[in-house]
């Protein structure tokens, strides 16, 4: 019996492999966990291949990898449309249909999924330096991914997204504006009927950490790539203590804008992060928790 | 005090001098003062700080990637806000004391660069470079002199500088791409792409200068590049695009 547990993507692997063949991690690297208990993720190999049902994708590529998908008749992947690298003209592509056009489009999520049909070859990568993650996705397991991660999933498994609640509110009445700093919905995946394979893309390194029961957590909202379903997140609103700075504009606010993490779950980050908004003061925002220094 | 550079590896410099700064290995460690600093990734690593009692580091705001919940931060006090502003410099740095964890990153591949400053040097950096430094380390600011730096110089116009006085103190910055140092002699001239500018000795002198490019019968081109004289160290990167986090 195989008791191997592949250490990144938690599943039931096979330690034979130079590669876990579920989600790509090399088998033989030993942990690179930090001081303070991030594990780093180890880049997927150069062409390490993943396998899900009759089909494979082969991940090219260290700086910007791309994934290759070989698609069996009868399997399918998933994708937003801007990912497609190039596809085989044998590969049936189609629109995948989705619920809340009118939000996801005001949201700033993708509009258009495309459905790759096999048999064929597609090839799918982002734009931007980074890392592909593959998440193996046991059965009833969901897991929550900040918007813009995804990369493409497999058929069995089912998108959904909900809304954030992660909010603040900036200017008057007569001007005010909204912000989300880690996006107004998340993407939400879920292995109803079976196992399934859900890849993402990172910007920079990622690091993963276990949350115990209780544990907590400060981090830059735009940094989050996944979570487990049971973790919690509310806003974080942190106020340095001021030495005499002043803004000559008194509507202006001296404030970190931060996420509180609380455990139990994993939870996963990657080191290129957006840049917090302008320091105008805060109207109205979610349920946050405060700290003032 | 230490940098993190591999021992066990031999300098890499180019025939024309320029030595590439030693790529950290993950999860390297060092220690500043009675803290560590831990380098981790090697994309767009992050530099995680294990901060002691007695010890703090500065940062612009922004670069914060995660802390303990326990980490105090405070406003530094900075000279010249309007000035700094309209140079487009950072107009908020934050200071966090120890004891506590607090990690730094930020937002282009790229390597840090570790630069241990013994007491009384003085090094300039790039605008929106530098990612934190020891809190015996003083900071300023200083103009390029000149105005065809101020109109056509592309590495902005005012520059960070680090000063130490009577202790050392740890300087971490985040090079674009690859980082590339060459030491000039007195008087010896090189020039630079002035984005691909990182730092220097305050000893060399930066100003821009015009090379006149024709093109065809009557046409002319201007590039402005930044002349770097010695005695002292210049530091390059090689990406000078910014490929910012923008989604």
């Amino acid at each position: 019996m195989n008791t191997y547990v592949c250490r990144y993507c938690r599943q039931p692997s096979d330690p034979s492999q130079p590669t876990c063949p579920l989600c790509g991690a090399p088998v033989d690297l030993r942990d690179t966990i930090s001081d303070s208990g991030w594990t780093e993720q180890p880049p997927i190999r150069d062409m390490a291949k993943l396998q899900f049902g009759q089909s494979h994708a082969q991940i090219a590529g260290t700086t910007v990898p791309v994934a290759e998908f070989n698609l069996a008749q009868g399997e399918m992947v998933y994708f937003s449309h801007h990912v497609l690298l190039w596809a085989d003209p044998a590969t049936r592509l189609q629109n995948m249909s989705m619920r809340g056009g009118w939000k996801r489009m005001m949201a700033g999520l993708p509009l258009i999924m495309v459905e790759a049909h096999g048999p064929g070859h597609i090839a799918l990568s982002d734009n931007h330096a980074g890392e592909v993650i593959g998440l193996p996705l046991q059965h009833g397991q969901s897991i929550w991914v900040k918007e813009h991660r995804f990369l493409a999933a497999t058929g069995n498994v089912r998108y959904d997204w909900s809304d954030n609640n992660v909010w603040y509110t900036t200017g008057d009445q007569n001007e005010q504006e909204w912000h989300y700093p880690m996006g107004q919905f998340g993407d939400v995946f879920s292995a109803t009927d079976r196992p399934g394979l859900l890849l993402l893309h990172a910007k920079g390194n990622t690091f993963i950490r276990d949350l115990k029961p209780g544990e907590t957590l400060l981090v830059q909202p735009s940094s989050l790539v996944y979570h487990d379903m049971s973790v919690r997140i509310h806003l974080h609103l942190e106020y340095p203590r001021n030495q005499g700075f002043a803004f000559w504009r008194n509507n202006w606010d001296y404030r970190n804008i931060l996420v509180r993490l609380t455990g139990p779950g994993r939870v996963a980050v990657q080191s290129i992060f957006e840049r917090p908004e302008a320091m105008e003061a805060i109207t109205n925002h979610s349920y946050a928790t405060r700290h003032r220094w | 005090m230490t940098c993190g550079a591999p021992l066990d590896v031999r300098d890499k410099v180019s025939d024309s001098g320029w030595r590439e700064a030693p790529r950290l290995r993950d999860m390297t460690e060092f220690r500043f003062s009675a803290s560590t600093c831990q380098v981790e990734g090697e994309l767009v690593p992050v530099a995680e700080i294990a901060l002691a009692p007695q010890d703090a580091v500065y940062f612009e705001h922004h670069v914060l990637l995660w802390k303990d919940e326990s980490v105090p931060l405070e406003s530094m006090k900075t000279a010249g806000g309007m000035k700094r502003t309209i140079g487009g410099m950072p107009h908020i740095v934050t200071v966090a004391h120890g004891s506590g964890r607090i990690a730094f990153s930020r937002d282009a591949p790229g390597e840090l660069v570790v630069l241990p400053l013994h007491p009384g040097m003085e090094l300039d950096v790039r605008e929106h470079a530098f990612l934190l430094a020891s809190h015996s380390i003083q900071y300023s600011f200083v103009r390029i002199k000149g105005l065809a730096n101020l109109l056509h110089g592309g590495s902005g116009m005012f520059m960070d500088r680090f000063i130490t006085a009577q202790y050392p103190g740890l300087l971490l910055l985040h090079g674009n791409g690859n980082v590339l140092e060459r030491t000039l002699g007195p008087g010896e001239k090189i020039l630079v792409e002035p984005g691909g500018f990182l730092y220097k000795d305050s000893t060399v002198t930066m100003q821009a200068v015009q090379m006149q490019l024709k093109t065809g019968v009557f046409g002319r081109h201007g590039m402005y590049l930044a002349e770097m004289t010695g005695p002292g160290r210049v530091g390059i990167q090689s990406m000078y695009v910014h490929h910012g986090s923008e989604e």
